[in-house]
């Protein structure tokens, strides 16, 4: 970022810093008078970027400092961002758009208001799809966490066969979901004859007309996934802990050790705090990857023909079936909106903790 | 909170500007990048359209046909090989979409413009309204009127499938619902093979005749495969109902039927049906089921499967017409139509109407029938050859069954065709895993999709 | 003490149990999944279950290869796969970098924007998606996945978490030492984010794997197509060939265990004590 001195008129810096003085004095006047914190921070900010304009004006360069800096970080975000906006980014606002149009993809367009937010009220099957989702969501994220978690301290111990039962815990994740969900429908079959009624029949000594129809049964079927979701996604989470757990300096443990603290209190003063950040993240993953169910529970209760019905519905299987079934984009991307809006507001919760936890 | 809200909804709002501006430009830039291909594709629209009409020429031009599986149809290769062989400098080019999400694809393919497909194949009904309402097939009428095709030879199925009296696609295969039954089971039985004229109480019997609950050595008399067609459609064939009439009172009496024999252990359990994704081949060809209703198409693949030696249990197989309710004509059965259409966007829309005209046609219903499966126009001399390939059960009663009566679409046009599929599929879901009585299933039934025809 | 150290034992004796049941309960389902690769179809769903089949199958293993081209579509998604991850590693790392370490203008804005698309699900702008990638051009292309999935919101999100733990008077150091920030990025932050990279590299690498819709849509061409694409095929038109259908996805599994095992050993052993605070 070569900074060339350039031959100016010095009539013209001249009025020009004498503008800018001018701008900083009346600034600073107000910052007397100003008590609000919020207020002050804002002038301050101002006033900065005032005296580096009276800066620059005086040394003649051709970029403050700031505008420096700014374009290295731009050459930093670039190549990632310059593909994220093209890419992802401009379809993702052009279907927010069409939340308030009516498309099928072919026929002309129409702006149709929030008429298609109002379609939602009347709609039993986003109803559905909505309570199943946050039902959903409130049961596999804690659980999901708390497996995680637990299995990354234990798995962080120096014990036998460590690599061994990391790499069994995260094998769920990678495999192939169509593959592990045949093998789960299997397991969970809701025949009496089915390899998990069969131990609760034997072993727990259920009632054979009270053995639960697992995915097939309007009752069971939430819990089904629940259940296969944590047992799948817990590994990938635990990752993540374990990579935080690395993080975390041995000296804490060894000065709480002396301290004569056990176990779960290294856990409780120690471990969790400083795993906070990684929690936070995790958490915000969790949550959108839970809003976002879709193939879990179309693999699981879709059947033969991958209807899903009210029962297990979620909110992005309400979309795909309205934007690929009925070619209502407008209305699919309306349903989008409010997962969005879900999603941001737990992203914003979170956020407001992590500046907490900052602090 | 509030600026950061205040900023994002800023932040949204302006890239919303920039991406409509983006948006415009990324057209046409698209245009003008593309320009090479437009340019090619418009030029050989031109030059075709008058050209490949008249004949022929010896301009090289490729049709772009989509379709599913090809490696498992036998019969995508015959046809094109006699079309190319018939017009020389016209080459066939196949893209499989995939089977399972058919239909997905190909709307997604046909969304906006840009697509190059001359012939698209259209799997089902509830995709063929799909796509006319979407706007992107051409219409038949006036080609079909200007080249004097009679439609009488479809059976009267294309006027099933008009829309707004007009017709978007030809059929070039259709499929009927038959009995099919593994002989053996009945040898074994001591009981006489089902008849190409069974009532459904007579049908009903004879599966309990030939059942078997002993655990361990389970017969089941029937299999009815999770769709709901399988069950609920048995209703329709009396041709005074509808199955997107908006009343659903008339499946009363075959749900009982068939829930019965669930309870009875005479047909396998549709809730461990559903959850372990049986394929109805793989119940059959497990050889202990007596009866099953499906479609024709199963034809072709047991004559394959049991050719290959891979159904070892299934191979004494036969089939007969569907039952029938009392009164009702014996061969009235469900049909499921596969049918050729031409997108509004396609480049060649001659040379395609060709190819459709031929494909739908005489020559390619022998070309068809051939390979065994059921082509859309069905006269004796084509049931004969389909029952004379090889593998087809010799008897005469299954020969005869090809031979039907009334067809009734499983899934007519409607406009709100795949609401309603919706609808009906979830209440035969909570009916069949005995989640809802019959009772409440039918009301659910005839209350949504009332609600659904009201607005 | 004795007591202490019998507790000790005994814990530890629990924890073990504990660990091998956990173990157990992850992998049945792969047992399952193993031993029906080895079996003819009409065994597969036979209850009780026979673990180790009477008389393995091994030709489902030969059979495989020929049924579909197999060593096309597994090279095809090798292809995308790598050019993909290492896309994402590189320009993630470095947006994150500038999210983390530097203040510019608009940076919250921008990284609100990232944010924000995770939140939305792929099913959303997938049509648009298409009609813009297509107007492109990149319809049936491998460019086309590539564009797709490699410049996700996740990478630069997680990337960014990482690097906020690094302290920043490593950076005010370096910098009054005269470096860059392509200096610091180069030579303090990349070395540093080693667990967080091959986090990432693990991530990414079975997403794209594992991605079907996206394949799916944009790929059309046989020789084009993706394992999961293939598999997927296989399985519609061979629904009950389960021993076929098994095999193919043990194969399908063992490279996304191999990166994961290999970068595992790295995990452990890369992540000493360097300063670095999840």
């Amino acid at each position: 970022m070569a900074a060339k001195n350039r031959t100016v008129d010095p009539d013209v810096v001249q009025q020009k810093l004498a503008k800018l003085n001018l701008q900083l004095k009346e600034l600073e006047g107000q910052m007397e008078k100003a008590t609000d914190p919020r207020k002050r921070r804002k002038l301050i900010a101002k006033i900065t970027a005032v005296e580096e304009k009276i800066k620059q004006a005086k040394t003649g360069e051709r970029m403050t400092r700031q505008q420096r800096r700014d374009l290295i970080a731009y050459s930093f975000i670039a190549p990632n961002f310059i593909g994220f906006a093209v890419f992802t980014l401009g379809p993702v606002i052009f279907a927010f758009i069409l939340a308030f149009l009516e498309w099928d993809g072919n026929n002309p367009i129409q702006f149709v208001g929030i008429s298609n937010f109002l379609d939602m009220a009347g709609n039993s099957r986003f109803i559905a799809s909505f309570k199943n989702t946050i039902v959903y969501c409130i049961a596999t994220v804690p659980l999901t966490l708390a497996a995680a978690i637990g299995l990354a301290v234990i798995l962080n111990q120096k014990i036998k066969g460590r690599n061994f039962f990391r790499t069994v815990s995260f094998f769920p994740y990678v495999a192939s979901l169509v593959a592990v969900a045949a093998v789960w429908n299997m397991l969970f079959s809701p025949a009496k004859s089915g390899p998990v009624n069969m131990l609760l029949y034997t072993i727990f000594k259920v009632p054979a007309n009270e053995l639960p129809k697992w995915a097939a049964s309007p009752d069971w079927v939430m819990f089904t996934i629940v259940l296969f979701s944590v047992w799948k996604n817990m590994g990938y989470y635990m990752v993540i802990y374990l990579a935080g757990l690395q993080g975390i300096n041995a000296e804490l443990y060894e000065a709480a050790s002396l301290d004569g603290a056990g176990t779960l209190q290294k856990f409780r003063y120690i471990t969790w705090p400083q795993l906070q950040p990684t929690t936070f993240f995790v958490t915000i993953i969790l949550t959108i990857n839970c809003f976002k169910v879709y193939d879990i529970v179309y693999m699981l209760a879709g059947g033969s023909n991958g209807v899903l019905s009210e029962s297990a519905i979620v909110l992005v299987y309400h979309i795909y079936e309205e934007a690929f079934r009925n070619w209502n984009l407008g209305y699919a991307s309306a349903v989008a909106m409010v997962l969005f809006l879900l999603v941001l507001a737990v992203t914003l919760i979170q956020f407001r903790g992590e500046k907490k936890y900052a602090n | 909170m509030k600026k950061k809200f205040l900023g994002l909804t800023l932040a949204a709002s302006m890239a919303a500007a920039s991406l409509a501006g983006c948006g415009g430009s990324a057209d046409t830039a698209a245009t003008a990048a593309d320009s090479e291909e437009t340019a090619a594709v418009e030029a050989g629209d031109g030059a075709e359209e008058t050209a490949a009409a008249e004949a022929a020429s010896s301009e090289e031009v490729t049709l772009k046909w989509s379709v599913w599986d090809i490696s498992l149809t036998t019969y995508y290769e015959p046809l094109i090989e006699a079309f190319e062989a018939a017009h020389p400098g016209v080459t066939v080019e196949m893209i499989d979409l995939g089977s399972s999400d058919y239909q997905t694809v190909l709307a997604t393919e046909l969304t906006g413009s840009g697509s190059d497909f001359d012939v698209v194949c259209v799997k089902d009904v509830p995709g063929y309204t799909t796509l006319v309402n979407k706007g992107v097939l051409e219409p038949l009428d006036d080609l079909i009127a200007q080249d004097g095709i009679d439609l009488s030879m479809y059976g009267g199925i294309t006027d099933q499938v008009k829309v707004d009296d007009k017709l978007y696609e030809l059929p070039f295969r259709s499929d009927f619902w038959v009995l099919f039954y593994n002989k053996d089971i009945f040898d074994a039985a001591g009981v006489e093979y089902p008849t190409n004229d069974m009532t459904f109480e007579e049908y009903d019997a004879l599966a309990r005749s030939v059942a078997n609950t002993e655990p361990g050595q389970e017969v089941y008399g029937a299999h009815y495969h999770t769709w709901r067609s399988a069950v609920q459609l048995f209703g329709i064939l009396d041709g005074k109902n509808s199955i997107v009439g908006g009343n659903y009172d008339f499946t009363k009496p075959y749900y009982e039927m068939v829930l019965k024999e669930q309870q009875d252990g005479v047909c396998q359990d549709y809730a461990t049906l559903k959850t372990s994704s049986l394929h109805y081949s793989g119940a059959f060809s497990q050889g202990n089921v007596a009866m099953m209703n499906m479609g024709s198409w199963f034809i072709p693949t047991l004559i394959e499967k049991i050719s290959a030696g891979e159904y070892t249990e299934c191979t004494n197989w036969g089939i007969a017409k569907y039952p029938h309710a009392e009164g009702v004509e014996p061969g009235s059965t469900l049909a499921t139509i596969t049918s050729l259409a031409i997108p509004t966007s396609a480049p060649n829309k001659d040379l395609a109407w060709e190819f459709v005209k031929f494909v739908t046609g005489e020559e390619g219903a022998e070309i068809i029938a051939s390979t065994g499966s059921i082509p859309a126009t069905m006269n004796d001399d084509i049931a004969a050859m389909v029952a004379s390939v090889e593998g087809f059960p010799g008897d005469e009663a299954s020969r005869e069954a090809l031979q039907t009566a009334n067809l009734y679409l499983e899934m007519p046009v409607h406009a709100k065709s795949s609401e309603i599929e919706t609808i009906l599929n979830e209440a035969h879901d909570g009916i069949m895993t005995e989640s809802i009585t019959i009772d409440e299933g039918i009301a659910q039934m005839n209350e949504k999709v009332g609600a659904l025809l009201a607005e | 003490m004795r007591t202490k150290s019998q507790n000790r034992k005994i814990a530890k004796a629990i924890l073990y149990v504990v660990l091998l049941f956990i173990a157990f309960l992850m992998l049945v389902p792969f047992a399952w999944m193993l031993s029906s690769s080895l079996k003819l179809d009409k065994d597969v769903f036979i209850v009780p279950i026979q673990w180790i089949p009477e008389n393995p199958q091994w030709s489902n293993y030969v059979k495989i290869w020929t049924k579909i081209p197999l060593a096309k579509f597994v090279l095809n998604t090798a292809k995308l796969t790598i050019i993909v991850t290492l896309l994402q590693l590189f320009t993630s790392s470095f947006a994150a970098y500038a999210f983390a370490k530097l203040n510019f203008r608009h940076k919250n804005t921008l990284f609100l924007a990232y944010v924000a698309t995770i939140a939305v699900p792929w099913q959303v702008y997938m049509v648009p998606q298409f009609m813009m990638m297509r107007s492109f051009g990149l319809n049936d292309t491998h460019l086309a996945i590539i564009c797709l999935q490699a410049f996700s919101a996740f990478g630069v999100f997680m990337m960014r978490q990482f690097y906020q733990g690094i302290p920043d008077e490593l950076c005010e150091a370096a910098r009054i030492d005269g470096m860059s920030e392509y200096q610091i990025y180069g030579r303090i932050m990349l070395p540093l984010s080693k667990p967080a990279l091959s986090t990432l590299t693990i991530f990414t690498f079975v997403n794209t794997w594992n991605d079907f819709l996206g394949p799916l849509i944009y790929l059309k061409t046989e020789s084009k197509k993706t394992l999961q694409i293939g598999l997927r095929m296989f399985i519609g038109q061979n629904s009950s060939e389960y021993g076929l259908i098994m095999a193919a996805s043990v194969l399908s599994l063992l490279p996304v265990l191999i990166v994961f095992l290999s970068l595992q050993k790295y995990f452990v052993e890369g992540i000493a004590a360097t300063g670095v605070k999840g």
